[in-house]
């Protein structure tokens, strides 16, 4: 194949991984940090398991003389504890380097209920704004969701922007989500919670400008207590 | 019964210490630390229980018996196992963010 | 079990093991005598009475067989809705029901049935006896699993079938977002097959420890019964939290008492906490029996030895143990700090090490020996690539981050299904085609299984390998349209088409084990030319699987070897000279004959007992609370029946087992199997004492506070009431060694005192269990309590009738020790509950 037609296939391929849920085209430093962190493991899973099967396969032959340990100790103990170590290092460092701290983010609230989502953030002013199913947030810095629940068990997932958080019936979770410019980023529930589960989807809105200005957004939103 | 006790020793040690440590941090969390975690003190308590767990596994390798056989290695063997668990899974004491 | 050696010591008494070989008698009158004494009742009234292994090891397997097809069916459904973004296949409701019992199905009525199944039958075999060590448990235990099983069909076909997934999450499964039967049918159906789960648990652990051929060591014995050892151990420790939690959620549902209720104390996570400490070790019981098939079959396949075999008992420990370290893995999203997501990551990551150095030990095998491509061989080497991948994904969803994002996508199905379909079912393939002509005694047809296995193989990684990326391109798990994502509808159409490739495989497979049982030519004995005693028997395995019993002698040889010196009655224990089921009690760690314990013969009370719970159970569901604590009273007359039935009678004089080795009956034995298997089942009823005690304790710390009302009680009279049942309890403790009918009196009275002091204290001076969890979680440690106080006084009582009926002589114990044990255990519960609920006053 010539390099041309190798570079469309990997287009290709990455184009498959596209759309809006896709924890693969992520838009913001976390959702990235962890994507990368997806692409070295499954390039290092696929090493180990060509390397697993060619021993499979080069064990069918005539009996060959072989040492216990080689097998226990060398590949069994040590070869998986390097790889394991590195891997779970890597993870717990990406970790450290996303989770919510506190640095004076911008904090909004998700308020999940069956089925569907209240979020509340601040104007200018300091009061609250409400809107259902669709959560504003600044573009371009972190901002932390606070996510708490009505009724039974959601999860607040914006793949695009970061992992997941259960939004937990009588707790108050943090989130980190960052996104790297402004835009429309789908939002959808996680966690299993009844009939309406499927539909529990919800938008996210980043802006360029913080708080931003929403006159002109039609009348889903209401000011003030509801 | 008694081999089967050496046997079981040394990741019994750890499965104790894991929950101690575990619920120690939970006990520690739950008093209302921030995000940033717990101070130095509630840590290095968490650090205490951890080299003090790891020192306890020093007895348990005197007990273990010597020799090549089988039922000699094994116990050997469940000691380094309880070890080495204890080590990789509670080292986050450490250097993780506590709460 | 006293008498077992130190380590040092085990090798210089190893040869006090030996025992003569018998003269050899004619193969027919002992095939004959034992038939007799050994085999089911005739007809369809036989079948309800058996109680042997075989049978009934069997019948597990084949119902598991039938209850993974229903779960296939179901899986078919989900697929066809999933097919297209709009799917109006099934409405989302009964969608809801049918992932929920496909899940529970083939977790509880598929994968841990089968695997007892398979333990069950192939145990006793393996280690040279001829049964399990509690023939009656055994049946009990498949009654209740077809029982418990039934009623969730039976609520499936009514449309009332559990709905809210297969780990239950409360709120959503509590009476206000769940309202009717059909959580109900969850909580209870699945406690009611869970008895099964523990019975068998407790049998196989006795089993393998006391009943191995004389001179079988623990660290000789075949791979299998270690990782059965270690599965049993598991299912001892991690069936309990399961058990209390949903006893705990079904009280909440019914009672309205509010353990896992925020708004009154309770919290919803402790219910994750107790499901997962269950839901993930069950990954590795379901994995570990597979395990030890692969250990047993890849060294015949390959005409050598295992390699490794104490690496790979090492590898069972840690995986026993690590494995309780990782349950937090399941709730990485519920807001834990990054520490402990820290600790459970390393602990998960931790874990695939012994598995690894299971995996490079089986290759090391291959490489050691010389592989022949039968058919086992084919399913081997589909354990090989699906697991390995299988576990490799499983290291990717160990990483805290990347678990944030791939939690409860279909990246997780695909890979759990890649951990239980290549961890599970392809080692339970190669065992079925390695072990069908031991049950059938016919051989193979060529080709069918071949082909199977390839359009298994193909079907799977063709539904599952692409359900990774629809995972990472954002599709939820249990959800039944996806209108706004078009992009996911090629993935899951070709997930739908070769899902059904899959059945058809799955069908090839069952249609080759029907043309071999029927169709098949008679096949030789012991076919693979393997070095263990499951191939020493004739094929079919006869109800008595050995005419002697192996000795040292047999250990050494091949089946092939051992088959006729043992037929010819060389070995121990030959024959049924005395015309009832006998079978050989050796020591824990070298096998040292003990004595000869008599096993019950064929009997309908199983059924009985199990039908007896079965009322109680659908009393519950049915909300007749009061007509069921009526229904309790058949099941404690029922359990007494039983007990009798384990009283000293018939002939206790001591059995000639070898020349020159004349051992006692169990009746007059010091050590037991009943005992050993008491002191199992007490492991798995402290595991459940302190599920409670960690709710306790995750309450009063973990929980976000929610006031609990005033107390009501009066410290004094409360201190009173507690110092009344401590002194009445550790005098009942203390009573049963004195060993005489007015000790055995006294201990009945002290129980029952104890039991009307708590009755007292719970009537006057306990909250409202129903206002906050605190008050309901005492409630229900008072109650775990006081059951273990009525058990103890009917215990006491037990002894007492003994002692009238004469049955406890210097020579034979009675139940009297069974009732020691259980006192001294009840004593120290009631002690430690009082402890912490005054520590739990005391800090508040």
């Amino acid at each position: 194949m010539t390099r041309p037609a190798l570079a469309l296939c990997a287009l290709c391929l990455l184009a498959a991984c596209d759309g809006p849920l896709s924890t693969l085209q992520p838009s913001g430093p976390i959702a990235t940090e962890i994507a990368w962190l997806w692409w070295a493991m499954l390039a290092g899973a696929a090493l180990i398991t060509v390397f697993v099967l060619g021993l499979l396969a080069m064990g069918f032959g005539a009996p060959r003389k072989t040492q216990a340990r080689v097998w226990t100790h060398g590949l069994g103990l040590w070869f998986s504890m390097a790889i394991l170590g590195s891997v779970l290092g890597a993870g717990l460092w990406v970790g450290e380097r996303i989770l919510p701290r506190d640095d004076g983010a911008v904090t909004v609230q998700a308020h999940a209920f069956q089925w569907g989502w209240e979020f509340t953030h601040e104007d200018a002013n300091g009061a609250a704004m409400r809107s259902t199913d669709l959560l504003h947030i600044p573009a371009g810095q972190p901002v932390d969701v606070l996510i708490t629940s009505e009724d039974v068990i959601h999860s607040f997932w914006v793949p695009q922007l970061a992992g997941k958080m259960d939004a937990i019936p009588g707790r108050t979770n943090r989130a980190r989500l960052k996104a790297d410019t402004p835009g429309i980023y789908d939002g959808i529930c996680a966690e299993f919670c009844g009939v309406g589960h499927a539909h529990m989807r919800f938008t996210v809105q980043a802006h360029a400008d913080w708080p931003p200005d929403l006159s002109d957004e039609g009348t889903e939103q209401q000011e003030g207590a509801p | 019964m008694r081999w089967l006790a050496l046997l079981i020793s040394g990741p019994m040690l750890w499965a104790f210490l894991f929950s101690l440590i575990y619920a120690l941090h939970g006990w520690a969390c739950a008093g209302g630390s921030g995000p940033e975690g717990l101070d130095g003190g509630a840590r290095m308590l968490l650090i205490g229980v951890w080299v003090l767990g790891l020192i306890a596994f020093i007895p348990l390798l005197r007990l273990a018996p010597s020799g090549q056989e089988r039922h000699q290695r094994l116990p050997r063997m469940a000691v380094w196992i309880g070890l080495a668990a204890t080590i990789v899974t509670l080292f986050p004491v450490t250097v993780i963010t506590s709460c | 079990m006293t008498d077992i050696p130190t380590p040092a010591a085990a090798s210089a008494r190893a040869d006090s093991v030996h025992v003569a070989p018998a003269p050899a008698q004619r193969a027919l009158a002992l095939h004959r005598d034992l038939t007799r004494v050994w085999r089911n009742d005739r007809g369809l009234w036989g079948q309800i009475t058996a109680v042997n292994h075989t049978t009934l090891g069997l019948r597990f397997m084949g119902t598991a067989l039938v209850f993974f097809a229903i779960g296939g069916i179901l899986s078919m459904l989900i697929r066809a809705q999933l097919a297209t973004h709009q799917g109006a296949f099934l409405d989302t409701a009964l969608y809801n029901q049918i992932f929920t019992m496909h899940g529970s199905i083939m977790m509880f009525l598929f994968a841990i049935p089968m695997l007892e199944g398979l333990g069950i039958w192939l145990l006793p075999k393996l280690l040279g006896t001829r049964d399990m060590a509690f023939p009656r448990l055994t049946a009990l235990g498949y009654w209740c699993y077809l029982f418990g099983g039934l009623i969730m069909l039976t609520a499936l076909l009514f449309g009332v079938a559990p709905h809210d997934g297969w780990f239950m999450y409360t709120p959503l499964s509590d009476a206000t977002h769940s309202p009717g039967i059909n959580a109900d049918v969850w909580l209870l159906g699945v406690t009611f097959v869970e008895i099964s789960a523990v019975a068998a648990a407790v049998e196989i652990t006795v089993t393998i420890l006391r009943q191995r051929a004389p001179g079988m060591k623990l660290t000789e014995m075949p791979l299998f019964a270690w990782y059965m050892l270690g599965t049993s151990a598991m299912m001892l420790v991690g069936f309990p939290p399961l058990i209390a939690g949903s006893v705990l959620l079904e009280l909440e549902r019914a009672f309205g008492w509010p353990f896992f209720d925020p708004t009154r104390g309770g919290d919803p996570l402790l219910w994750q906490h107790l499901f997962w400490l269950f839901g993930h070790p069950e990954v590795y019981i379901i994995f570990l029996p597979a395990a030890g098939v692969m250990s047993m079959i890849i060294p015949v396949m390959c005409r050598t030895t295992i390699l490794g075999y104490g690496a790979i008992v090492a590898a069972i420990l840690a995986l026993v143990f690590l494995s309780f370290g990782l349950w937090v893995h399941h709730m990485f999203t519920v807001g834990i700090p990054h520490m402990a997501l820290a600790f459970f990551s390393a602990a998960s990551v931790l874990v695939a090490v012994p598995t690894a150095v299971q995996v490079f030990a089986w290759i090391g095998t291959m490489w050691k020996g010389h592989p022949q491509l039968h058919l086992p061989m084919y399913h081997i080497c589909g354990f090989f690539l699906t697991f390995v991948m299988g576990g490799l994904t499983g290291v990717m969803l160990a990483i805290v981050p990347f678990n944030w994002q791939a939690h409860d996508t279909a990246f997780v199905t695909a890979h759990l299904h890649y951990v239980l379909i290549g961890g599970f079912v392809f080692p339970m393939m190669a065992a079925a085609t390695y072990w069908l002509p031991l049950i059938t005694g016919k051989a193979r047809i060529r080709g069918v299984g071949e082909a199977a296995f390839w359009v298994i193989l193909l079907g799977f990684h063709g539904t599952f390998f692409i359900m990774h990326l629809t995972g990472l391109m954002g599709m939820p798990r249990r959800i039944d349209v996806y209108p706004d994502n078009p992009e996911w509808v090629w993935l899951n159409l070709t997930s739908s088409i070769f899902s059904f490739v899959l059945t058809i495989g799955f069908a090839m497979f069952v249609l080759d084990l029907i043309l071999q049982a029927t169709l098949g030519q008679r096949t030789r004995r012991d076919p693979w030319d393997a070095p263990t005693l499951d191939w020493a028997m004739p094929v079919p395995s006869p109800s008595y699987n050995f005419a002697s019993l192996p000795i040292s002698r047999h250990l050494g040889q091949s089946a092939r070897d051992a088959v006729l010196s043992l037929a010819r009655g060389e070995g121990a224990l030959a024959g049924a000279a005395r015309g009832r089921r006998e079978l050989l009690v050796t020591s824990v760690g070298v096998a040292r004959p003990h004595h000869v314990a008599i096993l019950p013969g064929n009997t309908a009370l199983p059924l009985y007992l199990s039908a007896s719970i079965g009322v109680f159970v659908l009393m519950m569901l049915a909300g007749q609370y009061r007509l069921a604590a009526l229904a309790l009273v058949p099941v404690g007359a029922l359990i007494w029946v039983w007990a009798r039935g384990m009283a000293p009678a018939g002939d206790l004089r001591a059995v000639e087992v070898a020349p020159n080795l004349n051992l006692p009956v169990h009746h007059c034995a010091q050590h037991s199997l009943a005992r050993t298997g008491l002191a199992a089942v007490l492991v798995a009823d402290g595991t459940l004492f302190v599920s409670l005690l960690f709710g306790v304790a995750f309450l009063s710390v973990v929980t976000p506070a929610t006031p609990p009302p005033a107390a009501g009680a009066d410290t004094v009279t409360s201190l009173v009431g507690l110092g009344v049942i401590g002194i009445a309890l550790v005098l009942a403790a203390l009573v049963g060694r004195l060993n005489t009918r007015s000790a055995a009196a006294l201990g009945l009275g002290a129980n029952l005192l104890a039991l009307a002091a708590l009755l007292w204290l719970a009537f006057s001076q306990m909250d409202d269990p129903t206002a906050h969890a605190r008050d309901a979680l005492r409630a229900a440690v008072a109650g775990y309590v006081g059951l273990h106080m009525l058990v103890a006084a009917a215990m006491a009582a037990f002894v007492l009738d003994q002692f009238r009926r004469g049955e406890i002589t210097p020579q034979t114990q009675g139940a009297l020790g069974a009732w020691q044990m259980w006192q001294h255990f009840t004593t120290a519960v009631a002690l430690l509950a009082a402890l912490v609920l005054i520590a739990q006053v005391g800090v508040s």
